[in-house]
């Protein structure tokens, strides 16, 4: 999960544009991690000592990692570490960026440090989506400590998050919500959960948005808003909404019950308490997150 | 049962499920695949095409899963109905069992969680 708070981190320390963001987010599925991005975030170089590297390799036809042992920044089992570990999403944005010339390496670096530090995390919590460091970030993020029923809203949220991950993509960065007491709709699925706690919920997007996230999870192309698109969306929220109620049956024992998913076009959302915009921005743009109790 | 024999009828008022589950039993070679989109077209067309196994969604127009469950066990108490829901609680669960369901399947259907169901019929 915090892989994905990474890009709202960038954007909020104006270190990107929201444009930078999403083109890093389009490239990074072809972005090629190198080893200085690498070592920078397993704290083993610097950006001094990357640029130095790099410097040198253009004097010298031999591979990075060769050169950073040969000028003492690296042990040859450090190199094999960094090559065989794990890819993940934010290094790749970083990378993508770099390459880009977005960002300066030094200023990649100064940021994964901060980020680390601010939240307290290490390497091992950025994929994780449930564990009890995400939950905090979900929890400060969206301001939930206040409400009412803040660990509900804190479980959908993780749970939503996990399910996007699964079913649409980890290419996506949350962008600042929203608090909202009413909410006119494009294209969306809306889908109701009563019980002793009652909620609206819907995903939304514009045309393209919408369309591009229901490929997604249709798996298949898709070219306009007919029946399939919209019940591609419509699947992914009663799928989310189903298993956001059987967690809670297990760990609670309450019952809520699903009403059947609709699709609109120019919906009302109205009369909305401790209601949320949760806009994701993707590659393809940008699809919100309606969450209100009723 | 071989697989090249089993007829199937797919009951889902998503058309996005239909296609899915249509697409699963092709490539599992399904001998004849029948789709319903609410609980009424499903008793119907288990009527016509009496079926080897039916797959049945919960939430559906005109008459929810189990109710259609109801119905074509009254025409064939054998009937093997399989409930695939979204919400797979406990008390979801047990409804769909003791109206008489074969199993049970959590969305998203897993394409193995099928097969080992047509492997068992």
């Amino acid at each position: 999960m915090f892989t994905q708070f990474f890009g709202n981190y960038l954007l909020n320390q104006r270190l990107v544009s929201p444009e930078q963001l999403t083109e890093a987010l389009e490239l990074q599925k072809t972005t090629r991690l190198k080893l200085g991005v690498l070592a920078i975030n397993a704290g083993y170089m610097t950006a001094e000592q990357v640029e130095e590297v790099h410097n040198a390799q253009q004097r010298m036809d031999k591979r990075i990692g060769d050169i950073a042992v040969e000028m003492g920044f690296l042990t040859k089992d450090q190199v094999e570490e960094l090559l065989s570990s794990q890819k993940s999403g934010h290094l790749l944005m970083g990378q993508a960026l770099v390459d880009r010339g977005y960002m300066t390496t030094a200023q990649f670096e100064q940021a994964m440090r901060s980020y680390k530090a601010e939240n307290s995390i290490t390497d091992a919590d950025f994929t994780d989506v449930q564990n009890d460091k995400a939950c905090a970030a979900i929890r400060k993020f969206y301001g939930l400590d206040a409400l009412r029923n803040s660990k509900t809203y804190t479980d959908y949220i993780s749970l939503f998050f996990k399910n996007i991950i699964r079913f649409i993509g980890d290419d996506f960065t949350p962008l600042d919500p929203e608090q909202i007491t009413s909410y006119s709709c494009m294209n969306a699925a809306v889908q109701k959960i009563n019980g002793p706690i009652s909620f609206v919920t819907a995903i939304e997007a514009d045309d393209n948005a919408y369309i591009d996230f229901a490929a997604r999870y249709a798996g298949e192309p898709l070219n306009c808003i007919d029946e399939m698109t919209n019940a591609s969306v419509g699947e992914f929220l009663n799928l989310q909404n189903g298993l956001f109620t059987v967690n809670i049956s297990n760990d609670s024992g309450m019952e809520l019950q699903l009403e059947p998913q609709e699709n609109s076009v120019g919906a009302e959302l109205n009369d909305l308490a401790e209601a949320f915009r949760i806009p994701l921005a993707f590659p393809f743009g940008t699809v919100n997150v309606i969450i209100a109790g009723v | 049962m071989i697989l090249s024999e089993i007829r199937v009828l797919i009951c889902d008022d998503s058309i996005l499920v239909r296609k899915k589950m249509t697409d699963l039993m092709t490539k599992l070679g399904c001998k004849e695949i029948y789709t319903a989109t609410d609980g009424e077209n499903a008793v119907e067309q288990y009527k016509t095409n009496l079926p080897d196994i039916t797959f049945m969604d919960i939430v559906m127009p005109k008459k929810t899963g189990v109710e259609a469950l109801k119905e074509i066990l009254a025409v064939n108490p054998k009937a093997k109905v399989v409930v695939a829901s979204s919400v797979g609680t406990q008390g979801n669960l047990k409804e769909a069992i003791e109206a008489g369901a074969y199993d049970f399947l959590q969305k998203p259907i897993s394409d193995s969680d099928v097969e080992k169901i047509l492997n068992r019929i």
